[in-house]
């Protein structure tokens, strides 16, 4: 109780920790986070819900965006999606996309760290370890006809197509149509009229 | 009674200012006299980088459109203190959003909660509001467990709220979940009629200048801004400031009340992602106020927090948070007891799965406070200055019976206090999914609201001969709690629930006179049992595209005797104030020209104890995007009359008045 008095907060929770008690404490602390069963696992191995359902997202625009023809080298030729960055999915976004097809294509993931390397994807997934690089990243796909989506603040601001956000609880996404344009993609009005529109002439508000 | 708590008239019931401190410790690791962890922390915990969620199939989300995607709750943590879907949830909780916060034009939180169903609300006077669950509602409600950001608001002087000094920056709000009913289990302290958690957003997510101002007839001003900013590559932070300015509320005669406020807050919070597994954050407000008093001097008050959590992700589905926080809180009422509260408390949690069908959480939790009051003549709490001790420690097991459709929780929390030593709550809950988006759910849990302050050193007046001495002997409330709900999304576009629920109350807080039949002095004791029961609806309709409409209605009986030996005569009446019927309308229209418009119309019944009739009223917002980063709306309170009241006796209490005012809103 004392420690309040003498010196409140933090400075307290560091002069305590002489006390025996917080060493039993700390060992058993210490005891749970190396007996637990599993490892020390990178994101990439536990996809929370928010990505799982960010997954099913990314599936789900493949089926409302029109790339250009000359986008596939073939009739049969996969969609890509692209991931890049840090991959927060995980096997969520291989097991979602798994033994389906948009438009009689079957889709097929991919990951790089580096943006030209995914220049021959279809769609782009720009994780938040690129949130520093967004500009570049916006330059690195200049005309090319990738949808480009990503959760990090401002991406439709950067250059972003789609930017993911979260409205309470809920993942919501915004639009900037006129970037989709300008790389020759169509977007469906149903996916329009779901997401906030953004950009130059669109004076839709943020919510 | 009319019950301000800020002065509490020494004849009457002073009982009601409850409060009730913590609850119980816990065993676990009772030589930890230092350094424990409690039970707040966790739930915003799971956010940025979520650590953990429940194992789940992601090819169930594929099949969903985009628009069944928007509905999904990707966050929910309250009843778990761990992320869970809401149509999935075994309890009666009901989440308010930032949408919902900006659309009803609450400017203070009181009002943001107005929102819900699911709670009994009113305002007591121009600051004062009182707020619970499931019954028991009084200025000084103890029943509740209330936390920002993880951080206990309840004082530890009578476990209630002093509604008109907790706030936070409203825009930064994500989430604010509504629990009615016990959930002792996991939160432990005070959590006896249901737990009311605000999540602010992390820095990341509140980048940039937010500006807003505005004014009317109530609220005469009010102002705030935010700024967030990043400090290096995974280091973002926030800084805010308001001010705001009340007018006095009415007498029954329908003059000013005299007790106008002003009050102001500012503070900031820092995320740091120190690596894709783990976050850190920084966080602490500071605010100050002031109340003017009809006849004496103004109450006064002021403090300030500090909070550092850190959550580790483990592996798959596990995680482990540490948070600790320091809270000094000092209030200045002249005419009765000044105190100055500070309080610092630390919680950790792991979480991890057992095997394929277990899923485990545990915590430990340690808190202290020391007070050091100012008595008056007409009141006062002996000692003076007393630091009290809470210890904590729960554990809690999600099994899953049958895959995706059965789930068995099971739970305890183990408590020791200074007061009535230990306490064990436990609960079970069963949830059934018979099919997507149904979930049928049962609960039964035990939960005790552990003595505070008042209850045992409260004596009035300050000397004798006493009316009230004490209540030396003062144990636990104990409450069995046994819910039953049902969650469905029949359609796209509508989701229903329904909660029904029987609590079993006893050793409730009474007055019994030490030498009967003499009426003086009494003391604070065990002496009332009673139940409670009622209904809990909530229906959420998007008719159309561009209207949506809620919909909630809350039954509510309660029944109080004092037992057979107990010398007590109120029937509870000083314990209780509540309505039986609360009915909520909300629509939301989206109007042409970047319009909105929200509605929220609301009916109370009488609260028969006090002689409060039974009120209708409205509230309305006009809301108009102008332009991408300027918003404009006009905001009515309480429409339907001139002034209405909601709460306390006839001869003392103050009626609402309707008021109107516009807002500004600039983000760049």
């Amino acid at each position: 109780m004392a420690l309040l008095t003498e010196e409140p907060g933090i400075t307290g929770l560091a002069r305590a920790r002489g006390r025996s008690g917080i060493r039993c404490l700390g060992a058993l602390i210490a005891l749970f986070l190396w007996a637990v069963p599993g490892r020390q696992a990178g994101a990439a191995d536990a996809p929370t819900r928010e990505y799982l359902v960010k997954a099913a997202f990314l599936f789900n625009f493949t089926q409302f965006v029109e790339w250009p023809a000359a986008a596939f080298p073939d009739d049969a030729a996969p969609i890509r999606l692209g991931i890049l960055g840090e991959d927060p999915f995980g096997r969520a976004i291989d097991d979602t996309v798994q033994g389906e097809t948009v438009r009689n294509r079957p889709l097929v993931v991919v990951r790089s760290r580096r943006a030209d390397e995914l220049k021959d994807c279809h769609l782009v997934f720009v994780a938040r370890s690129e949130r520093s690089r967004l500009d570049e990243v916006a330059e690195a796909f200049d005309q090319a006809p990738v949808l480009t989506v990503s959760d990090c603040d401002g991406f439709t601001r950067l250059g972003g197509m789609i930017g993911f956000f979260l409205d309470g609880a809920k993942v919501r996404f915004e639009i900037n149509p006129s970037e989709a344009l300008s790389h020759g993609l169509k977007l469906s009005a149903q996916l329009l009229s779901l997401g906030r529109l953004v950009g130059p002439e669109i004076g839709a508000p943020p919510r | 009674m009319p019950f301000p708590v800020d002065q509490p008239t020494p004849s009457c019931h002073p009982l009601r200012t409850a409060h009730r401190g913590w609850r119980s410790g816990v065993a676990l690791v009772p030589s930890v006299l230092a350094v424990a962890l409690s039970t707040a922390a966790a739930q915003e915990v799971e956010r940025d980088p979520p650590p953990a969620a429940p194992p789940e199939d992601p090819t169930t989300y594929k099949k969903l459109s985009l628009a069944e995607l928007m509905e999904v709750d990707v966050i929910v943590t309250s009843v778990s203190r761990r992320p869970e879907k809401l149509s999935g949830t075994a309890s009666a909780i009901q989440v308010v959003t930032q949408e919902d916060i900006r659309r009803s034009g609450a400017t203070r939180l009181p009002e943001a909660l107005r929102q819900v169903s699911n709670l009994q609300i009113a305002q007591v006077d121009s600051r004062q509001w009182a707020i619970s669950a499931r019954g028991f509602n009084a200025t000084s409600a103890n029943k509740m467990l209330v936390m920002i950001d993880g951080r206990t608001i309840y004082t530890p002087l009578f476990a209630g709220v002093f509604w008109d000094k907790q706030d936070t920056f409203l825009p930064d709000v994500e989430r604010i979940e509504v629990v009615s009913g016990p959930g002792a289990t996991l939160w432990g302290a005070n959590a006896v009629n249901g737990v009311i958690s605000v999540v602010t957003k992390s820095a990341r997510d509140t980048q940039g200048l937010y500006v807003e101002g505005g004014g009317g007839t109530e609220l005469r001003a009010m102002g705030g801004a935010r700024y967030g900013d990043r400090l290096a590559e995974d280091v973002h932070y926030r800084v805010y400031a308001k001010q705001l300015f009340r007018d006095d509320a009415a007498t029954p005669a329908g003059d000013d009340r005299s007790d106008q406020m002003q009050m102001g807050q500012g503070g900031m919070r820092i995320d740091w992602d120190a690596s894709p597994t783990s976050l850190v954050t920084l966080q602490g407000d500071i605010y100050h106020g002031d109340v003017e008093q009809p006849t004496l001097d103004d109450v006064t008050f002021r403090g300030g927090n500090v909070l550092g959590r850190w959550t580790q992700r483990l592996a798959e589905e596990s995680s482990l948070s540490l948070q600790s926080y320091y809270d000094r809180t000092d209030r200045r009422i002249p005419g009765s007891i000044s105190s100055q509260v500070d309080t610092w408390d630390v919680d950790f949690q792991h979480h991890f799965p057992l095997g394929t069908r277990n899923d485990l959480v545990w915590g430990l939790g340690y808190r202290i406070f020391v007070d050091d009051i100012e008595n008056a003549p007409t009141i006062a709490l002996y000692p003076e200055s007393v630091s009290r001790e809470l210890f904590t420690g729960f554990i809690q097991d999600e099994i899953e019976l049958s895959q995706d459709e059965l789930y068995l929780t099971l739970g305890t929390k183990v408590g020791h206090n200074d007061y009535s030593g230990y306490e064990v709550q436990p609960s079970a809950r069963i949830a059934y999914r018979p099919a997507r988006r149904h979930t049928i759910w049962a609960a039964v849990s035990r939960a005790v609201r552990s003595p505070s302050r008042v209850d045992r050193e409260l004596f009035i007046p300050a000397t004798p001969p006493y009316t009230i001495a004490g209540g030396e002997g003062f144990d636990s409330e104990k409450m069995w709690a046994y819910e039953l709900g049902y969650r469905v999304q029949p359609v796209d576009w509508l989701s229903l629930s329904l909660s029904l629920f029987y609590n079993d109350y006893d050793d409730l807080r009474s007055r019994e006179q030490v030498a009967p039949p003499a009426p003086t002095p009494t003391v604070l004791a065990n002496g009332l049992h009673g139940y409670s029961y009622g209904a809990e609806f909530a229906g959420d309709a998007r008719l159309l595209e561009w209207l949506r409409l809620r919909c909630g209605y809350t039954e509510l009986r309660i029944d109080l005797r004092p037992d057979s030996d107990s010398t007590d005569t109120s029937d509870g009446s000083g314990e209780s104030h509540d309505s039986e019927h609360t009915v909520y309308v909300r629509p939301s229209l989206e109007l042409p020209w970047r319009m909105e418009l929200d509605c929220t119309f609301r009916y109370i019944s009488e609260i028969a104890n006090q002689d409060v009739p039974a009120y209708a009223e409205l509230e309305a917002r006009l809301g108009w995007m102008a332009r991408r980063d300027l918003e404009l709306s006009v905001v009515g309170q309480n429409l339907l009359h001139d002034r209405h009241s909601e709460f306390g006796v006839p001869a003392t209490r103050a009626e609402i008045e309707r008021g109107v005012y516009g807002k500004v809103v600039w983000r760049f």
